[in-house]
């Protein structure tokens, strides 16, 4: 058999992935372990990406996704496990920020060009937006509305997979309904950062 | 005898990671020994470049609203694949317009080929992905809050 | 279409992803879907210790909040095993799978023992280790024959899967079912609530019996 370009790049990828197997096992100490397993996700997504197709971008953002879902539910089972409680990072307590109406009109501004931004980096400037205002308010109401608008982003787009697949003369709509649920969703996920820091200056 | 020692070990829970890291780089490097692995020319949604496009290297969809061609595998079954790529926010055509380099952003607007991708041909995958993230979510917000 | 087990009743089209139906798939998903009612409408076990050499014995108290939480992941595990068991597609069935050792992980670790907390952590560990073959494999799978569809697969006439796809694909799976482990598994279910932690073992028995059948086509 030839040994073509894929070839070469696999032989790089699995010996970067072979290097950080290796470490994993010998690793002992447990936050030393879930910070190589962090390294190790990358090579797995190299090996997706050197399918070198438009399908590999599209495989690359679950693989990516769900290493890092894995991970934050992971990281706070070892906040549990070794009972780490105290949530030493607070809110920007400068007096100034947390009364002047800038930080408002910077979030607004955020928010807004977010929103008209739509897709995944949309999210991200709006979400953006949220954490800055939370982080200088000291937000402290509870997380209900935040989850609920993170469910309600998600039905949104299960809603508009199902007129895609069964309804397809309505891809102007469903296209519509999955590029403002993703808007929710990072949007939600970045603020609830925002909060869960500003609950440390109580 | 051998069996029981076995199981002894494995049933130490701190031994199991290292197992199977053990054992992923063990089949790693057999993969590694069989390695030239032939890359099938024939693949779906082949990537082609056209590097004068304002788009590039996203543009594959041609005017809004006109169907572009997608190499699925059941194209029967989407019939509305390639709309969808080639689809531009008005404010995104605009940019497109009037930049040279929408392209390296153009992930971040309704359209393209990934969302054609994600969302329409293969959904299913999009749906499972954010389950799993909701999942995770439910299971720290859980631990979070029963700590507090 | 030979290489499947038995031929498709249904085969329902999502797109690129079919879902089929055939006397194999079928026998799994209808195993998933009775757990996954006997969980939704049974009550979870309350644990007795008893101290040994006296008479004294203490039920361990379930809060309510925890019961719901876990009857919730179990019920998500189960849906995740029905989809694994149904889906024709590569890539969205090691996304179930990842799903279901998500899942696993969240049944046990709702628990506040700080055991069980320990012994939930490891086996996250090698869940998200497990990710890294799992998808590696399904990128190989397409690499080498272009196409992620098991009906495409089993038709005979793309290039045959390399050896290195396979294993990394029951591997991964091995890792997010925890299949060999079932020693440390035990450690785990010191963890009360008996048809949850049931839905553990169940769910892995079933993404490896699917594996099998995903690793003999092509």
């Amino acid at each position: 058999m030839m040994w073509g370009q894929y070839s070469y790049g696999l032989l790089v990828v699995l010996i970067a992935a072979a290097i950080a197997f290796i470490a994993l096992a010998m690793e002992t100490d447990d936050l030393h372990r879930f910070l190589l397993l962090d390294l190790i996700e990358i090579p797995s997504l190299a090996v997706i990406a050197l399918l070198g197709t438009d399908l590999a971008e599209a495989l690359v953002l679950p693989g990516l996704t769900v290493g890092i879902a894995e991970q934050l539910a992971l990281s706070q089972i070892y906040c549990v496990k070794e009972r780490i409680s105290a949530n030493p990072v607070h809110g920007l307590n400068i007096e100034v920020i947390a009364k002047a109406d800038a930080p408002l009109i910077i979030s607004i501004f955020l928010v807004v060009y977010g929103l008209i931004l739509s897709g995944f980096t949309g999210g991200g400037v709006a979400g953006l937006g949220l954490v800055f205002f939370f982080m200088s308010r000291g937000y402290k109401e509870d997380l209900n509305l935040l989850e609920m608008a993170s469910g309600i982003s998600w039905a949104v787009w299960i809603f508009a997979f199902f007129v895609f697949m069964f309804l397809p003369q309505y891809w102007y709509v469903a296209l519509m309904c999955a590029a403002v649920g993703i808007v929710l969703k990072v949007t939600v996920k970045m603020s609830l950062v925002g909060t869960m820091w500003g609950k440390g200056d109580e | 005898m051998i069996i029981r020692r076995i199981s002894h070990y494995l049933c130490n829970y701190e031994n199991i990671v290292p197992l199977f890291a053990g054992a992923c780089a063990f089949i790693v490097l057999i993969g590694i020994l069989l390695l030239p692995i032939q890359y099938h020319n024939d693949q779906l949604y082949p990537k082609t470049i056209d590097r004068n496009s304002t788009l590039d290297p996203y543009d594959r969809g041609g005017p809004p609203f006109a169907q572009a061609t997608i190499r699925a595998q059941y194209p029967e079954n989407s019939p509305s694949a390639g709309l969808v790529t080639s689809y531009l926010t008005p404010f995104s055509q605009f940019l497109a317009d009037t930049t040279p380099h929408l392209g390296t952003t153009i992930v971040a607007h309704p359209g393209g080929i990934l969302d054609e991708i994600l969302y329409n041909t293969r959904g299913l995958d999009t749906v499972v992905e954010p389950t799993i993230l909701f999942i995770a979510f439910a299971i720290a917000s859980y631990l979070y809050r029963k700590g507090s | 279409m030979s290489n499947l087990a038995g031929i498709p009743y249904y085969v329902l089209e999502f797109g690129d992803e079919l879902v089929y139906f055939t006397p194999y798939t079928i026998t799994l998903f209808l195993l998933a879907l009775t757990f996954t009612i006997f969980v939704l409408v049974s009550r979870p076990e309350r644990q007795v210790d008893i101290a040994f050499g006296g008479d004294a014995y203490t039920t361990k108290e379930i809060t309510i909040s925890e019961m719901r939480f876990r009857r919730f992941m179990a019920i998500a595990c189960g849906l995740a095993s029905m989809g694994a068991m149904v889906t024709g597609d590569i890539f969205n069935f090691t996304l179930f799978t990842a799903m279901v050792g998500i899942t696993n992980v969240g049944i046990v670790a709702a628990v506040k023992s700080p055991h069980v907390q320990n012994a939930a952590f490891q086996y996250g560990l090698v869940a998200l280790t497990a990710t890294v073959p799992l998808f590696g494999g399904a990128a190989v799978y397409a690499a080498a024959t272009g196409s992620l569809s098991m009906i495409e697969l089993a038709k005979g006439t793309l290039p045959a899967v390399p050896f290195v796809a396979k294993a990394f694909l029951v591997l991964g799976v091995i890792g997010e079912g925890m299949a060999p482990f079932y020693a440390a598994k035990a450690e785990m279910f010191r963890a009360p609530g008996a048809p949850y932690v049931i839905m553990c073992s169940l769910s892995s028995l079933l993404i490896f019996l699917r594996v099998i059948e995903v690793v003999m086509l092509g």
